[in-house]
Order: structure tokens, then C-alpha cells, then sequence
């Protein structure tokens, strides 16, 4: 019995290396998901959670990407529509609108957006920088990400939780 | 190293709170100088702390209470009366005490701060005085308590730089020491006796406590003249270390054996996150209490119930009970902040050269440790204010033919959930035109403000930050800035100040402070879809208002409350609420006070009042104007809680608009970037009539939507599935004309600027006129052509000159 239970550990140990070596620098994983007819994603790792959307209450004077805050597990969290962001029409909430929670330190927001595409593994060589065309430092954008024939927006966690009103 | 770091820690704490202590104590002591009890509590927290930091090393600290405690010693064995000059140099050597514990505190070591000085002072006095008392000891023990003090002076300098001394020389130096702390013994063991005999009853007590050291003690010290011999004197040093102990325990343990408290030290993290876990029960009790509700409606008469009931409540009560046992938990007596101000009465008076009095009251009150702390700074503003500018030099009060000595009062006290601290002073008040005519001249106010102003008013413009009605400005206050400082401090803890004040006859200032920042009581208002919380404690009251009680004063809404005027301002206006149907004829006024000033909000339902735990926005969303924080309600949704203060500053620039709220509504209207983004309604009950409009208006390209009679048509416009730019409405329809649906559809006030044309074949003049009356802004009689309708619309819904072919 013991021995059997040593083989398993043994199994899932080699397992788990395998997968760190996969895991290893040169590999990002990220999510994909849509605003409007782009495709952008995050790194996995800044996902607190993806959850389905509810209710949220309005707050007043701040600008109209904040949506409010909502009630997660207790957290008062603000949300963020990144449609409205991204300077595109705020649309009505679909089966496939997600919030996305995201946290950094202790920065924690939820996001809205369009739908979900898939987990991603990309390959840091195949990340490129984001376009001269987007302003310096203030852009939100990491880089750009491509894969077979799909070319992914890769964004900052950081600058997104950074409070910019 | 981290023990001795944790037994330094707690040295620190002990010796900080022993100190505030001493302060208190020996202010008491000056007024009543034979009280040996109070004394003896003086001379035990020097002892203690000098025995601790003589343990840890600390030897300035040591050396410094080493002299007090001789003072305070002799004092007690009534060998010297305090006097205030005596008092000063105690209080100054407390003074380098505190510096010294700092000192360890921030650097871990005693050294920096010279304390020689003030130890010769120390000596002078129990040198001195000691030497009239005790005519015995002659002149030579003066002399060497003297050489002593200087001896130990140099000696000072020397510790600070053990540090870089060799082994050898430290060795030397221990020698030194040694020896001389053998003499010292020496010295003390025969002022011991002498005192012993003097207070026999405070031996004997001892006595029957250590006898075999008491016994030893005689033996070493009766042949005084000839040196102790050098083996045992650290033994005795001990020895009597510990013989001092006791003794001076005894009077406590006789006086408050009762009182002994047991204590323990808890770290405030810990008590934060008890704090914090007790706010989420709060929330679950909400919750629970509200799913109780639905099911008590959804299963009336059912049997479980009442069990459910049963659970309910006592899940409520305990938890309540709970919140209340924490809450206590974090709470600390007043007077720990009122400890620090005899000292400061007593300084103040001797700077000014005034003659005051304080009197406290109220210290065992309790408040949360971090209001507590808030409050310290405030109160030391007010107090000096109160010693500067309010109570008067003693020759003025003679004249005014009130006491000599000025009083202040300061007390402390419960009402309700809230604490009062209330600072009363006899001195000369506050004079409300003087005070509008220092603001006046200091462009802090406008002159029409100065006349609107009652007198309660003009007080609290000593609050203003910049405001000072001193004439010069002097060590104490003057400068304008502390009464500011209180005010922010206090409303930091959602506080409020009152000031009264009887000219000539003193003032009195208030500060009503909530128990406790974390769980509030607060009243919900719901305005349109949305609540707002605000906190009960700045909630005046409220009242029911129908709509015409509303005035417009130049550009405000105001109302008459009784004998006031009260200025309104609607919370939709300060919280960008959309607002789309207003059609009650009564209002809600929430009467909010903050101090004296006065707002009404005007909200459209009160919800109730709940027990609400605040938590943080956090920092993407933390400085929004008006908003405090936001809590999570029995129904899991996430409520605003309104931050009175920034409201009331809002309000006063918002250009009310209670009664032209409709530019909001208007200025909706989307962006048209093609002509399909006019939307029109036709509303007419023949199809020919309305196939005749379509007709004429299909050639603009614009959207049309049609309603055969009024109700439709009023269905349809509250939908709000499109956003409409005008209406075509026929005056004769079933069901409602279209004159009721022209007023039904202006009682919106989304909607009061969207132009209605009537379309119809009354054309008498009264038809026209009841046509506006009721909102229509143009009239077209049938027959038309199709053109005339086109042109009419057009102008009416701003038709962009790019779009017309």
C-alpha cells in the first residue's frame, strides 16, 4: 500500500516538475478576453477571480468607466467597464459578460468585459512590444502578443488598478 | 537580544505610563502637600522605574531618578515641604525623564541628554533642606552629597562613550564605579536610618516583612563613620533595593487592595481584527434579520417559525452584545488624555501669570483607543485658548468682581451614543460682533454673510482656520491655527463642536463624539432607485414637505422650518442622480446639523434606520466628494454613505435646482451623428392620420414611432426603449387627450424639456391656450402640408442642417 502511495507521490512529483519546466520564463500564461472586436488579455496570475456579473451601486462623481462598487464576499470593490475605458459604447450585459477581478498588492478591482476567449500560453518570444503609436509611459498596454494567426493586446495589471481622476 | 528587546518593550511601556502618572500626581500633591499616600505612590513609580533601568543598564535614566527618589524621600519622611520651587525642579527632572525614555525608545540608549544639571538642583534641595532637618548628619554629609553630585556629573560624560574604551579601562572604570557606588550605599543606609527612626511605623512594617535583612542592616550602618567594608556592600545594596520595595508597597496595599485590577496586555492588532470580524457578524446579522423578514411573509402561520424567530433574536441579541463586549474592549477612560492638562493648567498659569483653576470631571468616561487619540490635540487647543483668551489676568477679574482665581472645567460625559466633552471657562466670553468684525477684516467673511449671522454662528468663526482675535501673538496661542486644528480632528471622527458663550460670564465649548468609529447608526434614504446612508448622528430630524413649501431665493431652494430658514438642496443634485419620475407632490426634508450650520436634503423616501458597519472604498475610489465609505446591507448590495461634511461644503456650490431639475434630462440627449438617431412619436387614433404624418416626415430619414391613443403613448415614452426627440400628439383621443397626456407627460421631469406639438383641427383661440397650458409648445391646425409639418419638426428637435437633402 505504502509502496503504491510512494509511487503516486513519485508520479505527481515528476508531474509537477514537468510542469515547472513548462512554466519556465519564457512561457506567459494569460487570459483572453473581449472588448468590443479586439481581443486583449492578463497575465493568469493577476486573477484574483472571473466571476459572473451583479448587481453593483453607482457611485457618484468619478469618472463614467467607473461603474460603482460591488459586494464581493464582503470587499466593497470597485468595477470598472472597460468597454467605456477603451472609449468605446457602454452596451447592454450579455450571457457572456464577466467580470474580471483582478489584484495587485493590495489593489483589487473588477472589470467588465464583453466575453471571455481562453487561457493562453504564449511564448515570450512571440511577445512583442506595444506600437511606438501609444503614449510612453501612460500606456496601458504591456505588449502585444502573437499567436498562430491571432494577434493578442496584452495588458498592464498595474495601470489598470492605478487610479487615473 | 530579542529578550532583552521584549523586556525593553515592556520597560518602555510601564515606564511611559508611569510617568504620565507622576505628572498628574505631583500636580496634586502641590495643592495637598501632606498627603503621605500620594507621596508614596510618587516615590514608588521613581523607584520603579529607576530600579528597572537600572537593570537594563540605563544609567543617566538611573542616575536622574536615583536624585529624584532621594528628594521625593525625604519629602516623605516629612524631612521637606514642597514648595513650588521645589516642585518646578521635580517637574523639570520628570521633564528630562520623558526625553530620556524617548531617547530609549528611538535609539535603544540613554545618552544625548544632559541631566547633570538638573541632578545638582536635585541635590541642592534634598542636600539642603535635609540639613536643617536633621541637624545630626552636620555638615558633612552635605558636603559630599555635593562633591557627589559633581562626581557623578563628569561621570555622566564619561558613560556616554563606553563605547569606545578598552577592555582595560573599562575594567578600571567598573572598579571606579564600584567603589563609588559602595559609598553611596553607604551614605544612603544612614539617611535611611535617621528616616527610619522618624517614621517608625513605616519600618515596622517592613521589619515584619524582611526581619533578617532589617536585622543585617543596623549592623553595617551603626558604625557609620568608618567605611563599609567593601565584600558585602553589594549585597546590601541589594538588600535594601529590595527593603525599599515593600515598604513602599505597603501603603497602597492598605489603602486600595480593593482596586487592584487584573490586567492584560493586548496587542490593538489583535483587538483591530476582533473589531473587524465582529463588523462582518453585524453584517450576517442584517442579512439574517432580513431573510427572516421574507420568510416570515412567504410562510405566515407556519409552525417553524417561531423557532426561527426565537434564533433570530437571539443571534441578534448576543451579537449585539458582542459588538458592545469588543467595543468595550478598545475602550480607554477619558482620562488618560486628562492627565496631561494640571500640568499643563499649572505651566500655562505660571507663563501668563494668571491665576487658574481646573477642575475635572468625567475621567472614568470611556471612548474607542482611536478616538482617544484623536482627541489629545484638540483639547490641549482648547484649553489654552481657554487659559489665554478666556480666563483674564487676576487684576481684571478682581475688577470685574469675580474670584481671583479663574476656573476651568473640563468634564466628561455620556448621552446616548455619544460622548461629551464639554470645556467651560469663567473668564470673559466670546463677543459675537467682534468676532464677525475680526472675519470681516480678515476677508474671511462677506459683510452680507456677517448680518445673516446668528450669534452661535459668529462663534464657531473662531474655528476658521486664519481667524485670531489676538492682539499680538504670544507663546501660547494667537496664531490662528489651533481652533482649526480642532475642528478637523474632531469632524476626522465625525464629531461635532458647539460653542456658547455668555459675554462677560465665560464660554463653554462642546464636542459630542460618536462611541466609535467603525459600526454607526445611520438613517437610509432612498432617492430615485438609490440609497444613500447617512449617519444618525449628524441627522437633526426629519420632516414630510409637500412640494409648493419650496421657495427659490435667489437661485436656492429654501424652506421654512418654524422660526428658521433652511436652505435645501436636493441629494440627487449633489450625487449626479438621473432623474426620471418625480411625480409624488411630497418630499422628504433630512434635517442635517453640523455644529450650527444647517442643511435640509431633500430625498424622495426614508428607508429606515440601521445599524451599519463602515468600511473603506478603498484607494482607487477613496477622496470622492460626499461619499464617507460604503456598507454592505442585510441584502448583500453595497450602500454610499454620505460624508456630511464634504456634503455640506457641496451643497453650498451647488446653484440649487429643486425646481429647473430638468437640464439634467435634456442634456441626456445623445450625440447624432445620422438622421435615424431622431427619434419622434406620432400619437394620433386614426391610422390615416398617422400615415399622413409618416408621410411628411419619412423624407427626413428620422425615426418614427407611433401610439394610437394616450396611455399607449405614455407606455411606450416610459419604456424608455427609445430616446424621444419631440411628439406629435392629437388633442381628441380615447382613453386620454391629448391635453391630460401633454401634463402627464411634463410631470416627468426627464421630460419636461422634450417639445409636444399639437396636431389637431381645433383651432379656436381657449384650444390654443389650454395647449400651452398644459406644456405644448407649437399648434398646427389640419389641414397642414407636408412640408409646414416637416419644417416644424425640424425645428423643434434641432434637426442638424447636414442632414437635409
Amino acid at each position: 500500500m505504502s509502496d503504491k502511495l510512494k509511487e503516486v507521490i513519485n508520479q505527481q512529483a515528476q508531474k509537477q516538475q514537468a510542469d515547472t519546466l513548462d512554466q519556465s520564463d519564457d512561457i506567459v500564461q494569460l487570459v483572453g478576453f473581449m472588448i468590443g472586436d479586439e481581443e486583449y488579455a492578463v497575465p493568469i496570475l493577476a486573477i484574483q477571480e472571473i466571476i459572473k456579473p451583479f448587481e453593483w451601486t453607482r457611485v457618484p462623481q468619478v469618472p463614467n468607466y467607473v461603474l460603482g462598487v460591488f459586494n464581493l464576499r464582503g470587499s466593497v470593490i470597485p468595477l470598472i467597464d472597460l468597454r467605456v475605458k477603451f472609449g468605446l459604447q457602454q452596451k447592454k450585459q450579455t450571457d457572456e459578460t464577466r467580470f474580471i477581478v483582478l489584484k495587485k498588492n493590495d489593489e483589487v478591482a473588477g472589470f467588465v468585459i464583453d466575453r471571455l476567449t481562453m487561457a493562453l500560453r504564449i511564448k515570450k518570444d512571440n511577445i512583442g512590444p506595444a506600437p511606438d503609436t501609444v503614449n510612453g509611459d501612460e500606456t496601458m498596454i504591456e505588449g502585444v502578443g502573437k499567436q498562430e494567426d491571432r494577434i493578442i493586446t496584452i495588458l498592464k495589471v498595474d495601470k489598470l488598478l492605478e487610479r487615473d481622476f | 537580544m530579542d529578550e532583552f528587546q521584549e523586556i525593553l518593550q515592556d520597560f518602555l511601556v510601564e515606564s511611559f505610563e508611569l510617568v504620565e502618572k507622576l505628572d498628574e500626581d505631583l500636580i496634586e500633591l502641590e495643592s495637598n502637600p501632606e498627603d503621605l499616600e500620594l507621596l508614596n505612590g510618587i516615590f514608588r513609580v521613581a523607584h520603579t522605574i529607576k530600579g528597572a533601568s537600572s537593570f537594563l543598564n540605563f544609567d543617566v535614566l538611573t542616575h536622574l531618578t536615583h536624585h529624584m527618589e532621594d528628594v521625593l524621600n525625604k519629602a516623605r519622611h516629612g524631612e521637606l515641604v514642597i514648595t513650588p520651587d521645589i516642585m518646578d525642579v521635580i517637574l523639570e527632572s520628570i521633564d528630562l525623564m520623558k526625553a530620556l525614555l524617548e531617547t530609549i525608545r528611538d535609539t535603544g540608549a540613554d545618552a544625548g541628554i544632559d541631566v547633570s544639571e538638573c541632578v545638582v538642583r536635585l541635590d541642592k534641595i534634598s542636600g539642603g533642606d535635609g540639613n536643617v532637618e536633621t541637624p545630626v548628619a552636620v555638615a558633612e554629609p552635605q558636603e559630599e552629597v555635593q562633591e557627589e553630585a559633581a562626581e557623578e556629573t563628569v561621570e555622566d560624560e564619561d558613560e556616554l562613550d563606553y563605547e569606545n574604551m578598552s577592555p582595560e579601562e573599562i575594567e578600571a572604570e567598573i572598579e571606579r564605579l564600584l567603589t563609588q557606588r559602595q559609598e553611596e550605599d553607604r551614605k544612603k543606609r544612614e539617611a535611611k536610618i535617621a528616616a527610619g527612626e522618624k517614621v517608625p511605623s513605616l519600618d515596622s512594617d517592613s521589619t515584619s516583612e524582611e526581619p533578617k535583612e532589617e536585622k543585617k542592616e543596623p549592623e553595617a550602618a551603626k558604625p557609620a563613620p568608618t567605611p563599609a567594608p567593601t565584600q558585602p556592600a553589594p549585597a546590601k545594596a541589594k538588600s535594601q533595593a529590595k527593603k525599599e520595595e515593600p515598604k513602599a508597597a505597603a501603603p497602597t496595599k492598605r489603602s486600595s487592595a480593593s482596586n487592584v485590577e487584573q490586567t492584560i496586555r493586548v496587542d490593538v492588532k489583535r483587538l483591530d481584527h476582533l473589531m473587524n470580524l465582529i463588523g462582518e457578524l453585524v453584517l450576517a446579522k442584517n442579512r439574517l434579520i432580513k431573510i427572516n423578514d421574507d420568510v416570515e411573509e412567504r410562510y405566515e402561520g407556519e409552525e417553524f417559525l417561531e423557532e426561527l424567530n426565537q434564533v433570530v433574536s437571539i443571534v441578534s441579541i448576543v451579537t449585539t452584545d458582542l459588538q458592545i463586549a469588543v467595543m468595550k474592549t478598545r475602550m480607554l477612560p477619558i482620562g488618560k488624555v486628562f492627565n496631561k492638562f494640571p500640568r499643563m493648567i499649572r505651566d500655562l498659569s505660571r507663563e501668563l501669570n494668571k491665576k487658574i483653576e481646573l477642575e475635572i470631571s468625567g475621567e472614568d468616561t470611556e471612548l474607542d483607543k482611536s478616538i482617544v487619540e484623536e482627541i489629545g490635540d484638540p483639547l490641549v487647543h482648547i484649553i489654552r485658548n481657554s487659559c489665554d483668551h478666556g480666563i483674564e489676568e487676576p487684576e481684571v477679574r478682581l475688577a470685574a468682581g469675580k474670584p481671583e482665581t479663574g476656573t476651568i472645567k473640563l468634564k466628561a460625559y455620556n448621552e446616548g451614543n455619544h460622548i461629551i466633552i464639554q470645556v467651560d471657562d469663567d473668564g470673559k466670553g466670546l463677543d459675537a460682533e467682534a468676532l464677525k468684525a475680526k472675519a470681516l477684516e480678515k476677508g474671511l467673511i462677506s459683510e452680507k454673510e456677517a448680518d445673516g449671522m446668528s450669534e452661535k454662528e459668529a462663534f464657531l468663526l473662531i474655528m476658521r482656520p486664519g481667524f485670531s482675535t489676538a492682539a499680538k501673538v504670544t507663546n501660547v496661542s494667537g496664531r490662528g491655527v489651533g481652533m482649526d486644528v480642532v475642528k478637523t480632528n474632531i469632524e476626522k471622527v465625525n464629531g461635532i463642536i458647539e460653542v456658547d458663550s455668555v459675554k462677560g460670564k465665560g464660554s463653554s465649548m462642546k464636542l459630542k463624539i460618536p462611541l466609535t468609529l467603525a459600526i454607526i447608526q445611520a438613517l437610509l434614504v432612498g432617492v430615485q432607485e438609490e440609497n444613500y446612508a447617512i449617519p444618525l448622528a449628524s441627522v437633526l430630524e426629519t420632516v414630510r414637505i409637500s412640494k409648493d413649501e419650496i421657495y427659490t431665493v435667489e437661485g436656492r431652494s429654501v424652506m421654512r422650518l418654524r422660526e428658521d430658514v433652511l436652505s435645501l438642496v436636493h441629494i440627487g443634485d449633489i450625487f449626479e442622480v438621473e432623474r426620471i419620475l418625480d411625480t409624488s407632490e411630497h418630499a422628504y426634508v433630512v434635517v442635517l446639523g453640523l455644529g450650527t450650520s444647517k442643511l435640509g436634503l431633500i430625498v424622495d423616501t426614508l428607508v429606515g434606520q440601521e445599524e451599519i458597519v463602515i468600511k473603506s472604498l478603498g484607494d482607487y475610489l477613496k477622496g470622492v466628494d460626499g461619499i464617507a465609505g460604503a456598507t454592505i446591507r442585510g441584502d448583500g448590495g453595497v450602500t454610499l454613505i454620505v460624508d456630511v461634511v464634504a456634503l455640506m461644503d457641496i451643497a453650498r456650490g451647488v446653484k440649487s435646482t429643486v425646481m429647473m431639475e430638468a437640464e439634467a434630462g435634456a442634456a441626456k440627449t445623445n450625440e447624432k451623428n445620422s438622421p435615424s438617431d431622431y427619434t419622434v412619436m406620432i400619437v394620433d387614433d386614426s391610422s390615416t392620420d398617422r400615415m399622413i404624418m409618416r408621410k411628411a416626415l419619412e423624407p427626413m430619414g428620422i425615426t418614427l414611432v407611433e401610439a394610437s391613443d394616450g396611455q399607449e403613448a405614455l407606455h411606450i415614452l416610459k419604456s424608455g426603449d427609445h430616446n424621444f426627440d419631440a411628439m406629435l400628439i392629437d388633442i381628441e383621443m380615447p382613453r386620454m387627450d391629448g391635453y391630460s397626456l401633454a401634463s402627464e407627460i411634463k410631470k416627468y421631469n426627464r421630460y419636461k424639456n422634450l417639445p409636444l406639438i399639437a396636431v389637431t383641427s381645433r383651432s379656436s383661440k381657449s384650444d390654443r391656450m389650454r395647449g400651452v397650458e398644459s406644456g405644448m409648445v407649437e399648434y398646427i391646425t389640419k389641414p397642414y402640408s407636408a412640408d409646414y409639418l416637416s419644417s416644424v419638426v425640424q425645428r423643434n428637435i434641432k434637426f442638424k442642417s447636414e442632414f437635409m437633402s
